[in-house]
């Protein structure tokens, strides 16, 4: 049953409330999706080489409740992500379990400029994840408790991961950042 | 009781605290770390890790770079197990376009990458230790270690940042030096780990600063995303290797070290098994070392994968590292994200330390085995 624990372990754990939630295996948590978000398309990864075992496209505002729904179900959160399409940006949510591998990617479309709900209240971990993504692409989350900058400066005015964000170029003898 | 009893009287004479840089220049901090504490005397209220000193911008260079050009990147984000985390970027790449890597060069890999996996524990052993305040240990395990980089040098040609794995395989073949010290490091790393238990594991001083100091629970491992030794020591056998298998690993027997205290101590046990278990590995795979190429034969000039995205997960020294690459269908790819397990492993932090002392914050810190440059990337 607890799939991600080796028997031995098991035993030697102390009290049975201490064994660590896994995660439903694949089909029910697919059948678990298509109950909640019947009209989102959800599809298993046709090419299993491509890393991902369930996809899905959501409205932002559904994302809390994709988080809630997996956070019952036992599983974790892998990263917060965003690629940037140009006209919009494109938040990519990984969702995995520490048992058998069932990794949920869930998609969301935000317009540029657009705050989109943050999960940091459901996966505590979220916070340097969506810290990250605002530092990156000056995504904002609403509801998120410390919304600041992780990695780059404090001071920094740009968002390199944005595609129309040319890096500073230092050429010999030029000294200070070129911005295109 | 005699710490109760101090914190019940803290309270009721005092509410002063104060805040106090740890870093970022601190030897235990590991690298340019600043944890900002929030003090009560000797006892930490909170605090709050501030990283990104060492941002190089790794996603950004990626994106703005072929896939080869990108290949001497990833080992610079775990210096510690550079060669784990080419081997990751190497099998990532080889997966979206179907590139099939010959046995000989899958046992290399797995023979050097345990053996990365073996130093940079080794490390992680020696640094701990001086953390915790014994310097011998330190002295034992970079002996050991330096066993390690100059057998890896021999086949690689470097001593951290490896680029050893090339798209399809390995860049150049192991020499008989390499099979001579390796057949010869093997035994006398097993009679060191015994060494390291007789010295350490039963030392009542290291077990006094590490048993129930760090307590992580399966539920809060799993809110803030933990992966590795630091999982695998509050009793969930997660393992990369195992979940996921990439490579040969399924035709190894090994086990995954598991620990259920989830406490310093716990995470020490974890990470010395890996050795033992790692060894085994190398041996097996010493054993069975088949003839033939190191790489595959018809390996594109450049890697043109078909548009979407891909995800890649390989388990490093830390734990899980995923690759996350969207391809256009251009040489270029379109975004790589990286998610390493230090990451994740550090976030944690700010929950474990309040009540305790300011020297379990090091002993906690360094238990949980962080990288700095990886989680700047």
């Amino acid at each position: 049953m607890f799939c991600g624990v080796s028997n031995d372990t098991a035993k030697k754990r102390p009290g049975k409330d201490r064994l660590p939630k896994i995660m439903h295996p694949k089909e029910s948590i697919q059948s678990l999706l298509s109950s909640h978000f019947g009209e989102a398309p959800i599809r298993p990864a046709d090419e299993p080489f491509k890393g991902f075992h369930l996809r899905l496209d959501l409205q932002k505002e559904r994302i809390p409740e994709l988080a809630q729904l997996l956070h019952k179900a036992g599983g974790t959160l892998e990263y917060v992500t965003a690629v940037d399409r140009s006209d919009h940006l494109e938040l990519i949510y990984v969702f995995g379990a520490y048992g058998e591998p069932v990794r949920i990617r869930a998609n969301v479309r935000v317009p540029k400029g657009q705050a989109i709900p943050s999960i940091s209240r459901i996966f505590p971990g979220a916070d340097w994840h969506e810290r990250e993504v605002f530092d990156f692409f000056g995504q904002i989350f609403t509801g998120h408790p410390d919304l600041k900058r992780i990695l780059l400066p404090e001071d920094a005015d740009y968002h390199p991961l944005l595609k129309d964000f040319k890096a500073p170029i230092r050429l010999n003898g030029n000294k200070g950042p070129i911005r295109a | 009781m005699m710490i109760e009893k101090t914190i019940a009287l803290q309270k009721t004479l005092t509410d002063e605290t104060f805040f106090l840089n740890m870093g970022p220049q601190h030897p235990a901090t590991h690298g340019v770390l600043r944890l900002l504490l929030k003090l009560d005397g000797e006892y930490v209220r909170g605090c709050e890790p501030v990283i990104g000193y060492g941002h190089r911008g790794h996603e950004h260079m990626a994106q703005n770079r072929t896939y080869l050009q990108f290949m001497p990147n990833p080992s610079r984000m775990d210096y510690l197990s550079g060669l784990l985390y080419n081997d990751a970027y190497c099998r990532a790449v080889e997966r979206m376009v179907g590139i099939q890597v010959p046995a000989r060069a899958e046992y290399i890999r797995i023979i050097c990458c345990e053996l990365n996996r073996i130093s940079s524990h080794l490390l992680w052993f020696g640094s701990y230790l001086m953390d915790l305040g014994g310097f011998t240990p330190f002295l034992y395990a970079f002996d050991d270690r330096e066993d390690i980089l100059s057998i890896l040098g021999e086949a690689t040609g470097s001593r951290l940042t490896y680029s050893y794995c090339c798209f399809g395989g390995v860049s150049r073949d192991l020499n008989d030096l390499f099979l001579q010290k390796l057949k010869a490091f093997i035994p006398k790393m097993r009679g060191r780990l015994k060494d390291y238990n007789t010295l350490v594991t039963k030392n009542i001083i290291f077990i006094k600063r590490t048993r129930g100091i760090g307590v992580i629970t399966s539920d809060q491992a799993r809110d803030y995303g933990l992966t590795g030794p630091n999982l695998r020591a509050g009793g969930m056998a997660y393992d990369m290797r195992k979940n996921e298998p990439y490579g040969f690993y399924p035709q190894f027997d090994f086990e995954i070290p598991v620990q259920p205290e989830g406490d310093c101590l716990a995470r020490y046990q974890v990470r010395l098994e890996e050795i033992s278990q790692s060894l085994r590995i190398i041996e097996q795979a010493l054993q069975r070392l088949p003839d033939g190429s190191i790489c595959a034969e018809k390996v594109p000039q450049y890697i043109t994968p078909e548009p979407g995205d891909y995800h890649f997960s390989y388990e490093s020294a830390r734990g899980q590292v995923g690759i996350y690459i969207v391809s256009d269908g251009s040489r270029i790819p379109y975004r790589m994200k990286w998610r390493t397990p230090s990451f994740s492993n550090l976030s944690i932090l700010p929950v474990l330390l309040p009540g305790t002392l300011v020297a379990d914050t090091i002993a906690i810190l360094g238990s949980l085995d962080v990288v700095i440059p990886e989680i700047d990337r």
